[in-house]
């Protein structure tokens, strides 16, 4: 399947995942997973699915702007960069966001090794 | 055996930022130290391949005077522990043209991997405006 092809798929898989159920998000990361979300830094699936459905709102839709995407190196990892905005129910204005994905392949399907959040203020 | 790199990232994350911003914004040729020939940049969505063509591409951008001002810079071990040290780093900041009004934001990724000598270059890079 064509690099580009798998980002934006993934991209949709994961964003539909976080946007409709959240605890869902767990298959998407491994032991060694690590997310750095506002600077805040957090290891492991169930970490950063903790992280995650903890976060101060209950609905929230992401919207993708951009996604970039290269190969990690010669491991066949895959570096996807996503920027867009983020929706909170009930909040007047979307907040701007950049994403970094680094995903690793297991077994056929990817999985988050690495994955780092800002909001972009203005 | 090889080593793990666990815990040095964010030195090496800042020191490489540092570094990156200072000869853009003040010798973008020599940029060209920080890519080899398997180096990739996506630039604002334009995909340029090795070195050569990425230290044109930079050299080319419309705008002779620039300054990096940079928010945050976040790092990760690229590998499983025992592999081959890269480093992932994702800067955001803002970018001032000269003689431009207002600057313009930005978001950036690297993977740095190590080479023998202890430096690092970049394999890959990603670059976007963050438009307002």
């Amino acid at each position: 399947m064509d690099p580009d092809a798998v980002a934006k798929a993934f991209v949709e898989h994961y964003y539909s995942t976080f946007d409709g159920n959240r605890p869902g998000l767990v298959s998407l990361y491994q032991e060694g997973s690590m997310l750095t979300f506002e600077g805040q830094k957090i290891q492991g699936s169930q970490n950063i699915v903790a992280k995650l459905t903890s976060l101060p709102f209950n609905q929230c839709k992401h919207n993708i702007t951009t996604v970039d995407c290269q190969p990690s190196g010669p491991a066949g990892g895959m570096l996807v960069f996503v920027s867009g905005n983020l929706q909170l129910a009930g909040e007047q204005h979307a907040l701007k966001f950049s994403q970094m994905f680094h995903l690793i392949s297991n077994q056929g399907t990817y999985y988050v090794f690495n994955d780092i959040f800002r909001l972009n203020y203005a | 055996m090889a080593q793990t790199n666990k815990g040095i990232e964010e030195d090496v994350a800042s020191a490489f930022v540092n570094h990156y911003y200072h000869l853009f914004d003040n010798d973008r040729p020599s940029l060209s130290t920080l890519y080899n020939p398997t180096s990739l940049l996506t630039f604002e969505g334009q995909k340029i391949y090795g070195v050569e063509d990425i230290s044109n591409k930079l050299k080319q951008l419309p705008f002779d005077q620039c300054r990096h001002s940079i928010s945050t810079v976040d790092s990760q071990p690229s590998s499983i522990a025992g592999g081959c040290g890269g480093i992932i780093v994702f800067v955001s900041g803002s970018l001032q043209l000269h003689g431009e009004d207002h600057p313009l934001r930005f978001s950036q990724t690297f993977h740095l991997i190590p080479v023998l000598q202890g430096s690092f270059f970049v394999q890959n890079e990603m670059f976007r405006l963050n438009y307002g």
